[in-house]
């Protein structure tokens, strides 16, 4: 449970103990043992229970979490309860079961004998508290996309212009009797180690990209959340994605340079 | 005459021109949606704060309004201290909360408003009357829609819910008075507002003469720092925020959104400039007996550079001009989907189109189209005429 928290003053005869976060110890400057006043009230009238720093714990890796910079403190229950004049209430409890079929069962039996209480799935409500990252999650993807369509753009232009820059090898191997297929097969062979290079060129630029946001965001919001993830599926994806846009460029580019009659790739 | 230079050398090869037109258009409506997230974000709601003329919050201390369930207390009190300083020409006072509402043996549960309709600055009243009457409710379109009713129809709204004996607390019958656009409200999100009072009689003793925010018109030509410094005095328990410290903490919320626009909109500029500059140099590459003939003709250098520039910039700008029209129907797409933010008002752009935006990739984009071409020509002005054209005649 959470509780605003006012640090007023060092004072004498602590009588219980807390846990703060990381970034709470770095900004107010405290360390374990320190004692400080915690209160509900203003800093015109600062009753509260002088408290000892027990413990400072690493920030939690919720993404919701990220973009506010809240302070956090764990107090024990019926320390915060009487702090806060809660009365003996909680906000939720936490229930650990021995696996699936048992959290169904407790469910079961909590949503229909207990009075007043509604258990939920934790995986339910990480998916309800997680929408803010779904719509990130889509924004990323649309993002994605335009990029795959201004890369395909970009290979396809420069496929053509390779292909063009030979044209008159091509014109000379079609004189010498080498067949079209075997123009056009050579063309994509080399468009797709083209981008089999270049997305392994891409992979390593992302990975370093990678690192960086990480590096960067992580001390920005002071948190150890991975802000991005470099996975085999996604290495996957990139360089299968770039093999069919290369190997489709390739087709491309080759199959307009094939069917132009080999005097006029000449020049004559 | 290096107009129509540049013109024939683009023709000449259309399908390679058109294709760097293309990617230099998709790359352009890039840098124009990241340039319009970079500023709309801020623009829309900073709009947004100052739609109602309410230059002023007061938020519990330490958050931000509706942040958290924290509430200012006394607030009859705070109204008297504030309406007394004749600079405030307003101050509403606005409880948040939770309705549920029985229909047609189902629950609809929704937020709600409690304030003072007379200087409220949360909704746009689009049909009916205020809730002025004590009974009084009304909902947005959301909320008319999921409760069945229409304006003058009669709903049993309650305030609470006690899971101990599973009975809704605080219930009362309203009348709908009319219909609402809650301007701070979420997409898709049921709202409805009734006079605080009301509110406060509904939700019994926990959240008496509670309010969630003050919301405080200043006079014109009050200095805003020395309201804000009169409001501190007056010991309320609460955080002043004005318009410029909201948009602070709205610009740092929103820091990674505008930090990728950023990154983005570089990426897309270097993309455009890359595919220009290669087209470019290839193109000059190809027609180096072309340009050494006119140097040979006496084509001046300058002339040379010129006309190269002019097939960058020409291939820039007719991208650009193609990719902001692309941009903008992509910045909606892109929109919709980032507005589907749980709990961000739905009047939020992320994108939002600004003259000052569209020029600015234009401008960028222009700018990387000369650069794209200044090499390639420089080269190409450089050549040894001899020599080169011997070359050509060799090959």
């Amino acid at each position: 449970m959470i509780l605003p928290l006012l640090l007023v003053a060092l004072v004498q005869a602590p009588q219980r103990t807390i846990a703060i976060d990381e970034r709470l110890a770095v900004d107010a400057k405290l360390a374990v043992g320190d004692k400080v006043i915690l209160s509900a009230a203003t800093p015109a009238s600062p009753t509260g229970d002088t408290v000892i720093v027990g413990a400072i714990v690493k920030r939690s890796t919720d993404p919701a979490e990220v973009a506010r910079s809240e302070i956090r403190i764990r107090l024990h229950l019926d320390h915060l309860q009487s702090l806060a004049a809660y009365g003996d209430r909680v906000d939720r409890f936490a229930v650990a079961t021995r696996g699936e079929a048992a959290t169904e069962q407790a469910i079961d039996v909590i949503n229909s004998a207990a009075f007043g209480f509604q258990a939920h799935r934790s995986k339910d409500i990480a998916v309800a508290t997680s929408k803010t990252f779904q719509v990130v999650s889509r924004f990323h993807k649309a993002i994605g996309v335009i990029t795959i369509v201004a890369s395909a753009i970009f290979l396809l232009c420069i496929m053509l212009l390779k292909v063009e820059e030979r044209r008159r090898d091509v014109a000379a191997l079609r004189l010498m009797g080498i067949s079209r297929q075997s123009v056009m097969r050579a063309v994509v062979i080399e468009a797709a180690l083209l981008a089999l290079v270049g997305s392994g060129l891409g992979v390593g630029v992302g990975w370093v990209g990678s690192q960086f946001v990480n590096w960067y965001f992580r001390g920005v919001y002071r948190t150890p959340l991975a802000f991005s993830v470099v996975t085999p599926s996604i290495v996957t994806l990139a360089v299968v994605l770039s093999l069919v846009l290369g190997i489709a460029a390739g087709f491309l580019a080759s199959l307009r340079l094939v069917r132009t009659p080999p005097l006029i790739l000449f020049g004559r | 005459m290096p107009f129509t230079l540049a013109w024939a050398s683009l023709r000449r090869h259309g399908t390679r021109t058109l294709l760097a037109m293309l990617g230099v258009a998709v790359a352009a409506a890039m840098l124009l949606d990241m340039v319009m997230m970079s500023t709309g974000m801020r623009e829309s709601f900073r709009r947004l704060l100052v739609s109602r003329g309410f230059q002023l919050r007061l938020a519990p201390k330490g958050t931000l309004p509706f942040d958290t369930d924290a509430t200012i207390k006394h607030t009859r009190r705070a109204l008297v201290q504030l309406r007394r300083n004749p600079d405030l020409t307003a101050v509403s006072a606005v409880l948040g909360g939770t309705i549920h509402v029985p229909r047609n043996g189902r629950v609809i549960t929704s937020s709600a408003l409690g304030l003072d309709p007379r200087v409220q600055g949360d909704y746009e009243l689009l049909a009916g009357t205020d809730p002025i009457a004590p009974n009084a409710i009304v909902g947005n379109e959301e909320f008319i829609r999921e409760t069945g009713t229409r304006i003058g129809d009669t709903l049993t709204v309650a305030t609470g819910y006690d899971s101990q004996t599973r009975e809704y607390l605080g219930s009362r019958t309203f009348v709908l008075t009319g219909r609402v656009r809650f301007l701070y409200g979420a997409a898709r999100q049921r709202a409805a507002a009734m006079p605080l009072e009301t509110m406060w009689k509904m939700s019994g003793r926990d959240r008496q003469d509670e309010a969630s925010l003050f919301m405080i018109r200043v006079r014109e030509g009050v200095n805003l720092d020395s309201a804000i410094q009169w409001i501190k005095m007056q010991n309320l328990n609460s955080t002043v925020i004005s318009t410029e410290s909201a948009l602070a903490q709205i610009d740092e919320r929103l820091r990674y959104f505008r930090q990728l626009a950023v990154i983005l909109g570089i990426v897309s500029l270097f993309v455009g400039f890359l595919l220009v500059t290669t087209l470019i140099t290839v193109s000059v590459n190809e027609r180096v007996g072309e340009i050494a003939v006119m140097r040979a003709l006496g084509v001046s250098r300058s002339h040379i550079v010129e006309q190269i520039v002019l097939e960058g910039m020409a291939i820039s700008l007719v991208g650009a001009f193609a990719g902001l029209l692309l941009g903008l129907v992509t910045g909606r797409y892109l929109n919709g989907i980032l507005s589907s933010f749980p709990g961000l008002p739905e009047a939020i752009d992320f994108f939002l189109f600004q003259p000052k935006a569209a020029w600015t990739a234009l401008g960028l984009l222009a700018l990387s189209g000369i650069a794209a071409g200044v090499y390639p020509s420089l080269r190409a002005s450089s050549l040894p005429i001899a020599t080169t054209l011997r070359q050509e005649a060799i090959a």
